[in-house]
């Protein structure tokens, strides 16, 4: 494997960006364009006993109205088959805010105005809008259950008990979700801002009940996907699809934030209980952690993955992890940044911290006696584990070292209160097949297709880095085109599997073309570069497709790619796991009245194996820690039960941290490629990123005051 | 989306008299910053808009004389860089430069900015009838009380409405005993701010003295009250959620007059906790006379709070503004210093 390490480079459509030129889906300009927009219910729970819509088809412009008679039945789910698709518009209501109707108009006005013309009659039911509401269900998940955790605790020489609580957290990407449908010659196309259009294109068929190969779909970049435009589908997609074939005229929906809020995912509300055991000598030999998340009635976002990074974070031999489901009557909750683990991690590191605190032991210290060279739960080795080298450089660049340890034994002589906090993440680091073609022509151009999209993160930039790492091409006219079901099969993009996805496929892409540059000059020495050279053989262009699967993966990977089902490897490949980690080192000031948190610096060190692109990494890594923050010390979304559907529905409400709020962030790579992972030595480092900082930002605040937080967010009232 | 005619006038007579020829649905428009924005959440539902915006001469800063005034029409970001405001009345700057956004700041007018209105949560939302509200809906009743109420006043509330006023800029002005001119059907006349708010009562929904058709146009500030004629010793400090671009979780504006080390007099306003921008005379009495010491500044915070009735998750502002007032005073005497 080649191992050097990869120069810094500036992302590929920056300037693009910068200037406003880059076209996101919203931003394709199509012809005789028609405008939709949703109906939101207004009850919770019930069913839809009429809809008029004659006031709403008397607005002028006002095309049509789609009610749930223009929608077929739901597709039948088969049990060992995808997740359903989406329901499209039905009677029945399972959550406030579901759409009912689709107004389409001849402008966004008219359609907007349309859709508050809509008169339905409902017959409402009760309703639970909370975990703790009368009429939840709890629903228990699969244990993770390893050694014999009851009795390591038991015989423990200290323990630690408490239960941490996570809040419901809304995405909030600046994008909205928007999607274009246009029919066009018997053939689909939908412009979305999805991290799966293959996935759009399968639940939009299965919804629709279209054969899935009259449809394509393309999503060239995306303003943020984060895992809300991920998933199994938007709800909206097929709405505007079916409009678009009804009306024979492309149809655009551009969801309002606040309907995005009742019907788009978002991190569930959820509790754990952990109770973790050390011997005498601070080596952890127990963990027992029960985690319950809110959950809808039918909704599938997997309970059990709470245990997936905790019980790999340290070398612990007993653990025993359970998960339940509480079902209540909102949307589906699902995947949000750092899924699982922003939750779990927290909970888990801030026991790791109570526990460093009741032994007397430095937090770093506990830590860096717990490291493990075997995954406890299957019993193979970590394929590249560095999580102590985080911690010990982040210790180093911090200046951990000067830290006392005493609560409050820090506070400055104006009465600030500073703590310092450290904390972990570990995230599942997996792998999907790809297919990739890269053509060079002799007119100067290149152009590469493979599965991956584009949500900000630098898919293109990475992709870039290795293409003219390898190839001597013009990297002006380099085109790169992802998230488009007609250039590439497509995978989701998510899970910080993208990198993954396409690097290995690149590096093999390169490899094969230079062989093949090499079998047509058959030894003849030409000069100039890639371009030139076809030229002056008068060879148009030169063409090569490679494919690649992750370890264990066979060929039936790549036909499940080309489907476009869910093909991912890891994180316990056949001999081996593969986990990424983090170690988050934070300082914060408190207030000495008015008990403001402010964090004037992180340092996070980050092992993701090999770094392919330094400077779109460590804008990953900065991009997890603002979100940490703002998820431990700002974000949750307001639920009054008496009513369900959410109250801050908007950026003035739903308080994201802001720029003034984010100061240094000082980010590092241990940079040493994972030797079984993949062809390039790299591991998944998105979400990971996120993972453990809100813990660290927790740990720092008990440093600082000796109160220890474990609700999030921490807000100015629990201080005072 | 409703239909809604517009015209822009040039003058206020015109926009006074084009308000009387209309029927009810008439509202004056300027920044649009919150008409607007309620507009198209439904709240607001004007039948014609009046846009005072080029209406001459009423953009004006003028610092010259006895008494600060500004124009109704002038953005909050060019009354908050005026070099006199931000050099001796820092109060009133700083409850400029601390709202909103820059961007907000540059079409936001300091006259519409008096008659933003509440951003209660429930409020806002739910104009289909899912949240009742008296302000939107009188009558309908408050959801709000009883319900998630971190937001919500903790002064001045009613059985019907514990909605706070949310502006920055009323509070400095309310500190300063500033007062408005006005036009009207009725002709001209000037308005203590004090006066222009109204406590919820039973009547939530109506939220200023203003008649239908009245016109803000100017802004006036007294300096001939203050000793120095400026307020160096002055400050707007508001605590919210996050650093920047959000409403006060509590807020103080604090004029202080010190001689000696003694406070000659001190101006307290309150905002983020109250219905209505709030003067706190009760904090300001404890002070007159006194030496400022931190434990003195908090003792004024406390008075400042002591009617206050808090319901189930707002009970923290009464200790954060109570400590936001010691800190405003703390700052205002430093300034007052320098
Ligand atoms: C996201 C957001 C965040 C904000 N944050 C803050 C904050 O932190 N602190 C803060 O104080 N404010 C904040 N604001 C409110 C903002 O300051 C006000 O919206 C703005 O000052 C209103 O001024 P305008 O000129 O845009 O008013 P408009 O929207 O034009 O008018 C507001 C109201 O005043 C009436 N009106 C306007 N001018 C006159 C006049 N001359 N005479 C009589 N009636 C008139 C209108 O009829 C309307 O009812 C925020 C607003 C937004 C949207």
């Amino acid at each position: 494997m080649n191992t050097a390490s990869f120069p810094d480079r500036a992302r590929v459509d920056a300037r693009d960006k910068v200037l406003g030129a880059t076209v996101y889906p919203g931003d394709v300009p199509v012809a005789r364009i028609l405008h939709a927009m949703t109906v939101p219910s207004r009850i919770a729970k019930g069913t839809l006993t009429a809809l008029d819509t004659s006031a709403a088809m008397r607005v002028p412009g006002v095309v049509r109205v789609l009610t749930p008679d223009d929608f077929p039945s739901p597709a039948p789910v088969s049990e060992d088959g995808p997740p359903p698709p989406p329901p499209t518009l039905e009677w029945r209501i399972a959550y406030r805010g579901q759409p009912i109707a689709l107004v389409v108009a001849e402008t966004l006005e008219a359609a907007i105005e349309g859709a508050e013309a809509v008169r339905p009659s409902y017959a409402p039911e009760p309703f639970a809008a909370l975990i703790d509401s009368e009429d939840s269900e709890r629903d228990p998940g699969e244990d993770v259950v390893f050694g014999n955790a009851e009795v390591a605790l038991s015989s423990a020489a200290t323990t630690v008990e408490a239960t941490y609580v996570s809040p419901t957290q809304h995405h909030n990407p600046i994008e909205l979700l928007v999607t274009t449908a246009v029919w066009e010659d018997g053939r689909l196309t939908i412009y979305e801002c999805t991290q799966s259009s293959a996935g759009t294109r399968g639940a939009t068929a299965r919804a629709l009940r279209l054969d899935p190969a009259i449809v394509d779909v393309k999503s060239a970049y995306i303003g943020g996907g984060f895992g809300q435009k991920g998933g199994i589908g938007q709800r909206q997609t097929a709405l505007v699809a079916q409009a678009a074939m009804l009306l024979g005229r492309p149809v655009k929906i551009v969801m309002p934030r606040g309907q995005i809020f009742h019907l788009a995912t978002y991190r569930p509300h959820s509790r754990h209980h952990v109770r973790l055991g050390a011997d005498a000598n601070g080596k952890m030999t127990a963990a027992v952690y029960d985690a319950e998340q809110e959950q809808s009635r039918h909704g599938f976002f997997p309970c059990a993955e709470y245990h997936e990074s905790t019980c790999r974070l340290y070398g612990i031999e007993n653990y025993r992890g359970t998960a339940a489901d509480i079902r209540i009557d909102r949307q589906p909750p699902g995947w949000m940044r750092a899924p699982h683990p922003q939750a779990a991690c927290f909970a888990f590191e801030s026991a790791v911290d109570e526990l460093a605190h009741k032994l007397g032991r430095d937090p770093v210290t506990l830590r860096l006696a717990n490291d493990s060279r075997i995954d406890h739960r299957t019993g193979n080795p970590y394929s590249s584990r560095f999580v102590n080298e985080c911690l010990e450089e982040g210790a180093r660049r911090f200046g951990w070292s000067r830290r006392t340890p005493e609560p409050g034994s820090m506070t400055a002589s104006d009465g600030t209160q500073i703590g310092w906090g450290v904390a972990c993440g570990a995230y599942p680091s997996m792998m999907v097949p790809a297919i990739a073609t890269l053509r060079i022509g002799a007119d100067g151009s290149t152009r590469y297709a493979v599965s991956g999209h584009e949500m900000g993160q630098g898919i293109r930039t990475a992709i870039a880095a290795v293409l003219l790492e390898g190839l001597e091409i013009d990297p002006d006219r380099l085109e790169i085109v992802i998230g488009d079901t007609t250039a590439a099969p497509q995978h989701i993009t998510a899970g910080s599997w993208g990198t993954a996805g396409a690097i290995p496929a690149t590096a093999k892409a390169v490899a094969r073309m230079r062989e093949a540059m090499r079998e047509l000059l058959a030894g003849r020495e030409i000069a100039g570069n890639l371009h030139r050279q076809l030229s002056t053989v008068r060879r148009p262009f030169l063409q090569i497709e490679v494919s690649e699967v992750g370890p264990g993966q066979g060929p039936e990977a790549l036909q499940a790619l080309r489907r476009g089902a869910y093909a991912v490897a890891g994180p316990e490949y056949p001999n081996f796991t593969t986990m990424s980690y983090i170690a988050h080192f934070v300082e914060v000031h408190i207030e000495p009245r008015t008990r403001r948190v402010r964090v004037p610096r992180v340092v996070s060190i980050a092992d993701c194996g090999r770094v392919i692109s330094p400077r779109t990494a460590a804008s990953q890594v900065r991009g997890g820690v603002v979100w940490a923050l703002s998820a431990a010390l700002r974000e949750a979304t307001e639920i009054d039960p008496r009513y369900g559907g959410y109250l801050n529905n908007d950026l003035a409400d739903y308080v994201v941290a802001v720029n003034a709020d984010i100061r240094e962030i000082d980010v590092g790579f241990i940079d040493r490629p994972d030797p079984l992972a993949n062809s390039t030595g790299l591991k998944g480092l998105g979400e990971v990123a996120m993972v453990g900082a809100s813990p660290a930002i927790a740990n720092a605040i008990f440093h600082a005051t000796g109160k220890r937080l474990r609700e999030l967010p921490i807000r100015i009232e629990h201080l005072l | 989306m409703r239909p809604f005619s517009y015209i822009r006038p040039t003058t206020a007579e015109e926009a006074v008299n084009a308000f009387a020829d209309a029927e009810a649905g008439a509202r004056f428009i300027a920044g649009g910053t919150t008409l607007y924005d309620l507009m198209k959440l439904n709240i607001e539902r004007p039948t014609h808009l009046i846009d005072v915006t080029a209406i001459g001469g009423l953009a004006t800063i003028d610092t010259s004389g006895d008494r600060l005034r500004f124009g109704a029409l002038a953005p909050m970001s060019a009354v908050a860089a005026d070099p006199v405001v931000a050099g001796d009345y820092p109060v009133l700057a700083e409850a400029l430069w601390k709202a909103a956004s820059q961007q907000l700041r540059n079409m936001a007018t300091v006259g519409g900015n008096l008659l933003q209105r509440t951003r209660c949560m429930y409020f806002r939302n739910g104009v289909d009838g899912v949240y009742p509200c008296n302000k939107r809906e009188p009558g309908s009743g408050c959801a709000a009380i009883g319900g998630l109420d971190r937001g919500q006043a903790v002064l001045g509330a009613s059985g019907s409405c514990n909605a706070v006023s949310p502006g920055d800029w009323p509070v400095a002005l309310t500190a300063m005993d500033a007062s408005v001119e006005i036009v009207g059907p009725a002709g001209q006349r000037r308005v203590p701010i004090a006066e222009l708010y109204r406590l919820p009562g039973d009547t939530p929904h109506i939220e200023f003295s203003l008649a239908p058709g009245e016109l803000i146009t100017v802004i006036e500030v007294p300096r001939e009250t203050l000793e120095a004629g400026t307020a160096r010793g002055s400050t707007y400090h508001k605590i919210r959620d996050r650093e920047s671009y959000a409403f006060a979780l509590a807020s103080a504006a604090v004029v202080l007059e010190i001689e000696d080390d003694q406070v000659i007099r001190a101006r307290i306003a309150l905002g983020g906790v109250a219905t209505r921008p709030w003067r706190a005379t009760e904090a300001e009495a404890v002070l007159a006379g006194q030496r400022l010491t931190p434990e003195r500044a908090i003792e004024a915070g406390r008075a400042a709070f002591r009617t206050a009735q808090p319901g189930r998750h707002n009970r923290f502002k009464l200790e954060l503004g109570a400590r936001t007032v010691a800190d405003a005073l703390l700052i205002a005497a430093e300034r007052s210093r320098s």
